[in-house]
């Protein structure tokens, strides 16, 4: 069962006004809120066990304790640029709910006292950009946003900025690159965001999600907010499944909530005939788990990090037996080539390296020790950047090759059994 | 020789304002500049930009060539941008963009006689309703091969009719 | 301040405890104690990049490696970089540097002080794993009259991207597109001649960009090099010289935070032709007059028999003996430039005071109205390199100072006029008015150790030859009083007078024939080493 706490509106179209939205509740957190101190909410936040929805799961209350106490501008940034492969949640909350993501934000700026924000949204989501920026004028207009609002005192004003289509500026140094007008390349840390971020201001970034959530815990309070998920990852989350499942989305569940579940109830299980082979749990860039480990794991950061992969993004790719995983790396291979920003050698060279290496297995021209020299690429890109892109190229890399060792060997060692290519030509899922 | 409409340069003055600092603003005008220029940015263009806005010109072409959806050519009336990352890719992707590509032959400037590009590209954020293309600004979910021979088809009659 | 404890805190580094200042980064911490780090984009006067990672090192107490150049040293911090596990990572960075790399070395000009090749001798792996295609990119690319470019040499260090943006504030290089496609270079083809540019060669680590004027003319392995005083403006700033026994070759900074930093200008590179034999007066052009005298100086010295410094010395005496001949100071005139060291004017003055009564001198010096521009960065407009140090002298020994243009009024009466000629002509605007003066004194001596064409035609001037300043070697002083000292480097042309011996023979001493620092050899065949034009 879903369970709908984020999500429990997203069926209604006219929530994604603002009339709408104030029907089912709107803004009556942010009302709420305002009436608080801002370190209370800090507090709540951090209570609440909030991790960042974003991929690194790091706690927001915590990762808002860091700002100096000084009097630079501090600002808070939503990072909408969502870009990892697998993830369209932040799609559909912008889409569907725009003023929560809003209402959660001016919380947010609310509890670490910043006048300004930015919602970064990746470019090629054009209709989201218009459906935020009509929320957004609509907050303006109703004293939501701007000066004094709701006469509390308080002002905050809120701006879009569009990507322009670079992966890399979803990690949020090289987002804060981007807004900046340069090449979204990462920055390096320290110093970090909280203390020098946009234009060597304070800067917090937090995903849609998370964001969104800040509303949930200041209407559920805190206890309210842990009676879903586990004691270590308190809080509902959306999972974007895609893939070979009969019915992918996203789903809203509690943390902790069986992988297996997701897959075989809310999802519908897999295509008629087909077994499970091995599912990416956490983006493109988390290590993938064999069908056993799928099948036994839920959904939540520790769980999964017993496993050796991680939560990231919540987005599930359903990988089943049709599918040559060589063939997988492959593409994903050529996702973070394509995207390196080029900045730090090991990623700039290892992610190329990395392709042309499962090109060659992949066509039949590579021996074992090509293998081998794959994994120790890999390895030795791992912790060696400014940022998580060489790291994100390299656990895929491992856990496909360890997990599906025979698979590699056998395209190493016979004249590549390209059974796989052949069966992998599939009709169009909703042909 | 490119020259920046009167009204982009509007627009340009407005964006530049607009952020704590003034490059902020290349992005968005490179976007503007883009459409100004039948959808590509040519040096011409990242001159008069460079000028106009008092930058270097260098510091706009490192924006220009980061991101993916400036484009270094032009790509016809209709840009479609085919994703082939996993989730696609399992779901047939790269057979839709092969079908694509022999459907509507593209010439050797990368542009079809109907004015169409076609181009592969990573994850577009719409894995749960793949395989997917993107035309110009719109997304197209859920197709199968018949159904983007016709959007396309229909994209280029509505284009005749207009 | 109660001393050292306060600014100082100490750290380990590879076992080895050093004190270093506050806000002191690893990697100098590394240089400070004298232990070898790999890196390739850390440069001390450019910003932090953190992007070659080759400096990695372990801190005690932090689970995660960090890169040197990007870590603060803290009181007590223990920092080491020989554990089996950096040495690998050390090993694999500079694979992954090489990757792509073209090790095109036998063609490449950077080959012998090429970073890529030191650090792979010091730290690489010897096994490489490389078996893929390399990708390719733009070779051979004009960046304007001084720099070529190739750009698959480079490593994308961005040194050289950072010097234009925070040094020479000059934005024209850039780093375009991203991943492996990343490349150096401007705009549209536009050109990187700033007044800075050559730096970008010295600090470019492999043989990406390199200088059309040194490329190919040396293998760097035979040349030596000397430490020098850049003597192109008044800053001074401190260069290295490139030399061999063919001549010099190359002029490049050499750090020194008091004064120039890392950097100089590329005017001053130019230094170097200046000292070798094409530009150079190498001997004797007596005037009529010297030349039919009982001292007669032959004016064709190609014959082997006539050395440069005996009719050096002939002429002289012949000055000598004229000069003793007047008996009205007044009609003698001294006309000297800035471009002498401190030595070299007490010197001269003082054999002239002595002798002759000389008190007063005419000082040579076309910037009047630029003496005070500075380009904020180290080009000044007074183009001497010791204007400061020719008025402390005169000032000390009581020589008045007059301005040269008053020779307009002067020139007709004086019987001999003494010139201190110019090294670098192109800083002297008003040679051609300068000339005419000489025209209308009786006799003019120009000691110079530059050639100016222009003196041939003029029937009363002698022209006699000085070694360079980096032959005289001396003081100079630069704008803000910096008192540098040039030492003494090899003769490329052996026999001309130093200055102490025109002194001495001016004071009617006398002097050994051979010179005293002649230790250059005579150009023999190097098959390795290409004809100079």
């Amino acid at each position: 069962m879903e369970v709908k706490i984020l999500t429990q509106h997203y069926d209604k179209p006219e929530y994604k006004s603002l009339d709408g939205y104030k029907k089912y509740d709107g803004y009556n957190q942010l009302k709420k809120a305002l009436t608080l101190k801002p370190d209370e909410i800090t507090e709540m936040v951090k209570q609440a066990g909030l991790r960042g929805r974003g991929g690194a799961g790091f706690p927001a209350g915590v990762k808002w304790s860091f700002l100096p106490k000084n009097n630079k501008t501090r600002y808070l940034i939503c990072n909408a640029d969502e870009g990892e492969p697998g993830t369209f949640k932040d799609r559909e909350m912008m889409d569907k709910a725009p003023h929560q993501l809003i209402e959660g934000m001016i919380i947010s700026a609310f509890a670490i006292g910043s006048p300004k924000s930015y919602i970064y949204i990746r470019g090629e989501y054009f209709e989201s950009k218009k459906i935020v920026e009509q929320a957004i004028k609509e907050a303006y207009e109703n004293n939501l946003l701007g000066d004094n609002i709701l006469k509390s005192g308080f002002s905050h004003h809120m701006d879009i900025y569009s990507g322009a289509g670079a992966y890399i500026c979803g990690e949020e140094t090289g987002l804060i690159s981007s807004l900046e007008g340069k090449k979204g390349q990462p920055k390096l840390k320290p110093p970090f965001p909280a203390v020098e971020g946009y234009l060597a201001n304070p800067t917090i970034v937090n995903n849609v999600e998370t964001l969104a959530s800040v509303t949930v815990i200041i209407r559920d309070g805190v206890d309210g907010y842990r009676k879903h998920g586990t004691e270590k990852s308190p809080g509902t989350k959306l999972f974007s499944v895609s893939g070979n499942v009969v019915k992918p989305g996203n789903y809203e569940v509690p943390l902790g909530y069986p992988l297996k579940d997701i897959i075989f109830n809310l999802c519908g299980g897999l295509k008629e005939g087909r077994k499970l082979k091995a599912v990416i749990p956490g983006g493109s860039s988390a290590p993938v788990l064999n069908a056993e480990e799928a099948m036994s794991v839920n959904m939540d950061y520790e769980d999964l990090a017993s496993k050796g992969s991680m939560l990231g993004s919540g987005a599930i790719i359903v990988i089943d037996d049709s599918n040559s995983m060589v063939e997988l790396l492959k593409v994903l291979m050529n996702f973070y080539h394509h995207e390196s920003c080029g900045q730090c050698t090991p990623c700039r060279e290892g992610t190329g390296w990395l392709l042309k290496l499962s090109n060659s297995i992949l066509s039949g021209s590579a021996n074992l020790n090509d293998v081998a020299l794959l994994e120790k690429v890999a390895s030795h890109m791992k912790g060696k950047t400014i940022c998580a892109l060489s790291d994100a190229a390299a656990f895929p890399v491992l856990s496909f090759v360890s997990k599906f060792k025979e698979e590699f060997t056998s395209y190493a060692t016979s004249n590549v059994a390209l059974k796989f290519q052949a069966t992998n030509v599939q009709s169009y899922k909703r042909g | 020789m490119f020259t920046i409409s009167e009204k982009t340069k509007k627009f340009i003055t407005k964006e530049v304002s607009r952020y704590e600092t003034k490059r902020s603003a290349i992005i968005p005008c490179l976007f503007e500049l883009q459409k100004d220029n039948q959808g590509w940015i040519s040096n011409d263009c990242i001159e008069s930009l460079s000028q106009f806005m008092d930058i270097p010109s260098k510091d706009i072409n490192e924006v220009f060539h980061f991101y993916t959806m400036f484009n270094k050519k032009s790509v016809g009336d209709f840009h479609i941008q085919v994703c082939c990352n996993i989730s696609c890719h399992m779901n047939g992707g790269l057979d839709l963009f092969k079908v694509l590509s022999d459907e509507f032959k593209i010439e050797k400037n990368g542009v079809s006689k109907d004015s169409l590009a076609i181009s592969k590209v990573e994850c577009l954020g719409s894995c749960g309703t793949a395989p997917m293309m993107q035309v110009n600004e719109k997304y197209y979910e859920n197709l199968t091969k018949d159904k983007a021979i016709q959007v396309i088809k229909d994209l280029i009659a509505s284009k005749k009719t207009n | 301040m109660s001393g050292k404890n306060e600014d100082l805190i100490s750290c380990s580094v590879n076992g080895k405890t050093i004190s270093v200042p506050k806000n002191t980064s690893a990697i100098k911490a590394f240089k400070i104690a004298e232990q070898d780090i790999a890196h390739y984009c850390y440069h001390p006067g450019l910003s932090v990049a953190g992007c070659c990672r080759l400096c990695m090192i372990e801190i005690e107490g932090n689970p995660r490696t960090q890169i040197a150049c990007n870590t603060m040293v803290t009181e007590g911090m223990k920092i080491n970089n020989q554990s089996k596990q950096i040495k690998e990572d050390v090993q694999w960075g500079l694979d992954f540097h090489l990757l792509n790399h073209p090790l095109d070395c036998p063609i490449c000009d950077q080959a012998g002080e090429c970073g890529l090749q030191d650090q792979y001798m010091k730290f690489g792996q010897y096994k490489p794993d490389m078996n893929q295609k390399k990708v390719k990119k733009a070779k051979v690319v004009s960046l304007g009259e001084k720099i070529v470019l190739d750009s698959e040499r480079c490593i994308l260090c961005s040194r050289c991207v950072r010097f234009t943006d925070e040094v020479s504030k000059t934005h024209e290089l850039g780093i375009f597109n991203r991943g492996d496609k990343s490349e150096v270079g401007t705009f549209n083809g536009k050109e990187l001649n700033n007044d800075y540019a050559l730096n970008t060669v010295d600090i470019c680590p492999v043989g990406a960009l390199t200088s059309k004027d040194f490329r190919f003319k040396q293998r760097v392995w035979y040349l030596k090099k000397a430490e020098a005083i850049c003597t192109g403006c008044s800053t001074g700033c401190s260069i290295y010289l490139d030399y061999n026994e063919e001549g010099f070759f190359r002029v490049r900074p050499k750090p020194n935070e008091d004064n120039n930093s890392y950097w100089m200008c590329d005017e001053g590179r130019d230094l170097y032709q200046h000292l070798n034999k094409e530009k150079r007066l190498v001997k004797v052009y007596p005037s009529k007059k010297v030349s039919t005298s009982n001292f007669a100086v032959s004016s064709s010295s190609s014959s082997s028999s006539s050395s440069s410094s005996s009719s050096s010395k002939k002429a002289i005496k012949y000055l000598k003996s004229e000069l003793e001949n007047i008996k009205d100071s007044t009609k003698i005139g001294v006309l000297v430039t800035g471009q002498y060291s401190v030595e070299d004017y007490k010197e001269f003055f003082s054999v002239l005071k002595e002798k002759n009564s000389i008190n007063q001198i005419y000082h040579w010096f076309d910037q009047k109205n630029s003496k005070n521009d500075f380009d904020d960065l180290l080009i000044r407009g007074d183009k001497n390199p010791n204007t400061k140090g020719l008025l402390e002298v005169a000032k000390d020994m009581s020589l008045k100072v007059i301005d040269s243009s008053e020779l307009k009024n002067t020139a007709s009466n004086l019987e001999i006029l003494i010139v201190l000629g110019p090294e670098y002509k192109k800083f002297f605007s008003t040679i051609d008015e300068k000339l005419e003066y000489f025209k209308q004194a009786l006799q003019v001596f120009y000691f110079s150790s530059v050639k100016l064409d222009s003196l041939d035609s003029i029937s009363n001037v002698t022209q006699i030859p000085l070694q360079s300043l980096v032959e005289r070697g001396g003081t100079y002083i630069n704008y803000k009083g910096l008192k540098q000292k040039l030492s003494i480097l090899p003769q490329v042309i052996p026999k001309i007078l130093s200055f102490s011996q025109i002194a001495k023979v001016l004071n009617g001493e006398k002097i050994q024939l051979e010179p005293l620092f002649l230790k250059t050899q005579p150009v023999k065949d190097n098959q390795f080493s290409f004809q100079k034009n």
